[in-house]
């Protein structure tokens, strides 16, 4: 079935995204609105969503740089495809994917009830798998994309149990009836502190950032489009959300703020080192969300106002250099920083518009980025001198890496030579480009979007006031000195490369990816020792069940008191029968014990059944017994059947097989003590006098109600009919099982 | 040739336990397994060739999943209609109409669901056993 050849899939992808992103603005201009659907009404969820200033933002996020991104992924996929040599229909499959992504943050961004908000957020972590893990023939894009989905995955699961215990709490999945009835507390605490590592594990924050520089195995276009407008971005999202819920506890947020200062350092110091070009750009993602979790910690109008518009800048100026990147390798085939160079001349407009970016990213005077920084140092100078310092640290470390990246690919020597590149490669960095710049001539409307969105995260007035001042004011001095600072650690950088790379083999020797590592291996060390223990052969799988569960009856029989409780009953001429039907199973069960040879086992097994069946006749089941003979009879038959399946040799050498020493005396004792065990329980079930009003009794009473006369069935069919129903659906799918086995999954 | 004499009453006997399943011993179930030994006494006289020659059994697992289906219609067809899971009709107190002992009754069409579902599960299992011994058989 083709309904869009990937051509016109990807240019449907370009649309929806454009036309999403008018939409949303069109109706953010016109004052936001909302819709509120009961979901699942007894839980009191809703399907609530509702596009205010934050949704905003991040939805014309998502919209904006998915048109961008999707623009750029039309030219960039045919050729990896191609590179890759697989089918072109696979883009198909690409671009639906980015689609999906792209839906998953609008909902997430506009979801006013937090089950719905973790429906999206789950959304966006299956989506980012998918997507990392594209190439998937590639051993590395697999683990990556494994990891990306563990990590953030798992922590899913905490923020899942943060809302869970809000609910409990505050009786309601409603956001903003949450953030108003929540107003502090220990159990606000514990909520949002689950709430926040969730959040920071898809922000990529320290110590959870690891996967991040993995995830770099995907397509050009999904790192593009994940650290700047999605998945990534979520993780802010959420804490945005909630702040207010945050804010209540100052804990959380001085977590918060140490959290994104160690990401900071850590990612800038990293970025600074490393050579491959996307792993540069993921490092600084680490430390760019790092300012934004820095800022939420800071908290105030001011923190959060700086954190929104810093996402918004953050968001055009990453996403072009990650395109310039893609467009880069594209062109020289070279992935590291070390192998590029002196590109300025083949391609000086990829050139001036990805140096815009870097300005932008790097706080330069007329970028957006410039109100960005201000905007931080003016958050941090509020909170104390030691912030500032630390503020002016991690901005000159920005400067620094920025400014290694973009000199190192364009200036200098070019070491090989670069094929031209399309368009379509080249002008979604322009566009975004040119908005760096626009932002930092005339910033007012990038303003005002993060001024709404702050204004919900900060519940309150939140002024962004993003303004070029010619004085010596805190800010304009802190930026001056980062610039400073920063050019001095480029000046300087031979001279401690070499402690910086210790300091960073150190840290992927003893650092939380190595603790990942282990974790997954000890957890499958441990599976395989389980599976060892229990599954080698059927006898030690029955005793890995009969002990546990005779440990449990036993300690039953020994604290139910003995007076009483096994009573002698009569015998009498008409239970004759009963007794030789019982003492046939008895002895056929035990014959089965003493036989070594397969069909015979099988027949001793069915002589125990049809014993049993005929017990059942006797104490007035008939129904019961019916069964009991016809699937007796059906299973000794395919038992045979089975028989003829398995090779003759292998049947011949298990029979002649001697019972190990260690199990000769273990086995048996483990049968007998269990079946005793098991006589007790039944002897003392038997002892009890036979209650009156039982559910037989009732269900008897009503099976005329229910039109039938033969209550088993009506037991079955209406009753209990949706066990039934469970149980008829097994079956097919054990049928499915034999035909997955036996036909490879052929049904006929 | 018994074999072949014994197939048309045992599925007799199989369909009168379905019929009679809401009155008399027996159910959807049990018929179904005793349709199937009927089947599979074919499989045992005549082997696998000669039986999928003559008779229908290569429909069985679009018969199994029918059933399934039929089952899961009568479970879910009233929760569509806004009532709860398995809600038989007619009602408790109703009349029902008769044809001898068969009662046109949801419940009965449920156990019909499930005898069709087990026939066609266990004619499927054999098919799928036997071919296999065949094709091994086939082979050194």
């Amino acid at each position: 079935m083709k309904l869009l050849g990937s051509t016109a899939a990807g240019a449907a992808a370009v649309a929806l995204a454009a036309v999403a992103a008018v939409v949303m603005l069109a109706v953010w201009l016109s004052g936001g609105a909302g819709v509120d659907v009961p979901w699942l009404p007894s839980w009191g969820a809703q399907l609530a969503f509702r596009l205010d200033g934050l949704g905003a933002l991040y939805g014309l996020l998502a919209t904006g740089i998915g048109v961008a991104v999707f623009t750029y992924a039309t030219a960039y996929l045919p050729r990896h495809l191609e590179h890759e040599e697989r089918p072109q229909a696979e883009g198909r499959r690409f671009h639906a994917l980015m689609v999906l992504f792209m839906v998953a943050m609008l909902g997430l961004a506009t979801a006013q009830d937090l089950l719905l908000l973790f429906v999206f957020w789950d959304l966006t972590a299956i989506a980012s798998y998918l997507l990392i893990g594209f190439d998937r023939h590639h051993r590395e894009a697999r683990l990556s994309a494994l990891m990306a989905l563990l990590v953030t995955g798992v922590s899913a699961v905490l923020l899942l149990i943060g809302i869970l215990v809000l609910r409990a709490e505050f009786g309601t999945f409603s956001i903003p009836e949450l953030l108003e009835r929540a107003q502090g507390g220990r159990v606000v605490t514990l909520a949002g502190a689950l709430i926040a590592v969730g959040a920071l594990a898809k922000s990529a924050q320290a110590p959870l950032h690891f996967w991040l520089p993995r995830a770099m195995a995907a397509p050009t276009p999904v790192s593009a489009y994940l650290h700047s407008a999605a998945m990534v971005a979520a993780g802010v999202f959420v804490l945005s959300r909630l702040h207010p819920l945050l804010a209540t506890s100052p804990v959380l947020l001085d977590g918060l703020l140490v959290v994104g200062l160690i990401s900071m350092a850590v990612g800038g110091l990293l970025a600074l080192h490393e050579d491959h070009l996307k792993r540069l750009l993921a490092y600084s993602t680490i430390a760019q969300y790092g300012y934004v979790v820095t800022m939420l910690g800071i908290g105030g109008a001011a923190g959060v106002a700086g954190a929104c518009f810093y996402v918004l800048a953050h968001a055009l100026a990453k996403s072009a250099l990650f395109m310039t990147s893609g467009a880069v390798t594209e062109a020289t085939g070279a992935k590291s920083l070390s192998q590029v160079g002196g590109l300025a001349r083949a391609m000086p407009a990829l050139a001036v518009v990805s140096g815009l970016a870097a300005a932008g990213l790097a706080a330069l005077p007329l970028t957006i980025g410039f109100f960005k920084d201000e905007l931080f140092f003016k958050a941090a100078a509020g909170r104390g001198a030691w912030l500032a310092v630390l503020a002016v640290a991690s901005a000159a470390l920005t400067f620094a890496y920025v400014t290694r990246f973009w000199t190192g690919i364009f200036l200098g020597p070019r070491p090989r030579p670069a094929r031209p590149l399309p368009a379509r490669l080249v002008a979604p960095v322009v566009v975004l480009g040119a908005l760096v710049l626009a932002g930092g001539v005339a910033v007012g409307s990038f303003a005002a979007l993060s001024e709404a969105a702050a204004e919900v995260a900060a519940a309150g007035p939140a002024a962004v006031e993003a303004a070029y001042h010619l004085d010596l004011r805190a800010e304009n001095v802190m930026a001056l000195a980062a610039y400073a600072l920063g050019l001095a650690l480029v000046a300087g950088r031979p001279a401690f490369a070499g402690a910086l790379a210790g300091a960073v083999r150190l840290g992927r020797r003893a650092g939380p990816e190595r603790a990942y590592v282990a974790g997954l291996a000890a957890l499958n060390r441990m599976s395989n020792a389980i599976h060892g223990i229990e599954m080698r052969d059927l006898r030690t799988r029955v005793v890995a069940v009969l002990v546990p569960a005779g440990v449990l009856v036993g300690a039953g029989v020994a604290v139910t008191p003995f007076e009483g409780a096994y009573l002698i009953g009569g015998f009498s001429r008409p239970d004759l029968p009963l007794v030789v039907a019982l003492a046939a199973c008895a002895l056929a069960a035990l014959v089965v014990t003493r036989l070594r040879r397969h069909l015979s086992m099988a027949l001793g097994l069915s002589g125990v059944g049809f014993s049993l069946a005929v017990a059942y006749e006797l104490l007035g089941a008939p129904d019961v017994a019916l069964v009991a003979v016809v699937i007796e009879t059906l299973f000794m038959l395919l038992f045979v059947a089975v028989f003829a399946l398995l090779p003759r040799a292998v049947l011949r050498r298990e029979s002649r097989l001697a019972v190990l020493g260690s199990r000769r005396f273990r086995d048996p004792l483990v049968g007998v003590v269990s079946g005793l065990l098991m006589l007790l329980v039944v002897w003392a079930a038997l002892s009890r006098p036979t209650p009156t009003d039982t559910s037989a009794a009732r269900q008897l009473a009503l099976a005329g109600q229910a039109h039938g006369k033969d209550v088993v069935t009506v037991i079955l069919a209406d009753f209990r009919g949706l066990d039934t129903m469970v149980e008829v659906t097994v079956v097919v799918v054990a049928l499915l099982g034999v035909a997955a086995l036996l036909r490879r999954g052929k049904l006929w | 040739m018994v074999a072949r004499l014994l197939l048309v009453p045992i599925l007799m006997v199989a369909v009168a336990i379905l019929v009679k399943g809401y009155v008399d011993v027996g159910d959807g179930f049990a018929a179904g397994v005793i349709a199937a030994l009927g089947v599979l006494l074919q499989y045992l006289a005549f082997g696998r060739a000669a039986v999928e020659r003559v008779l229908p059994v290569r429909h069985a697992p679009k018969l199994a999943i029918g059933g399934l289906l039929v089952a899961l219609a009568v479970v879910f067809v009233p929760v569509l209609l806004g009532q709860p899971p398995l809600r038989h009709a007619p009602p408790p107190g109703a009349e029902v109409i008769h044809l001898g002992s068969l009662e046109l009754l949801t419940a009965v069409l449920f156990d019909a669901g499930v005898f069709a579902l087990v026939l066609g599960m266990v004619v499927a299992t054999i098919h799928l056993i036997a071919s296999t011994v065949e094709e091994r058989g086939r082979r050194p």
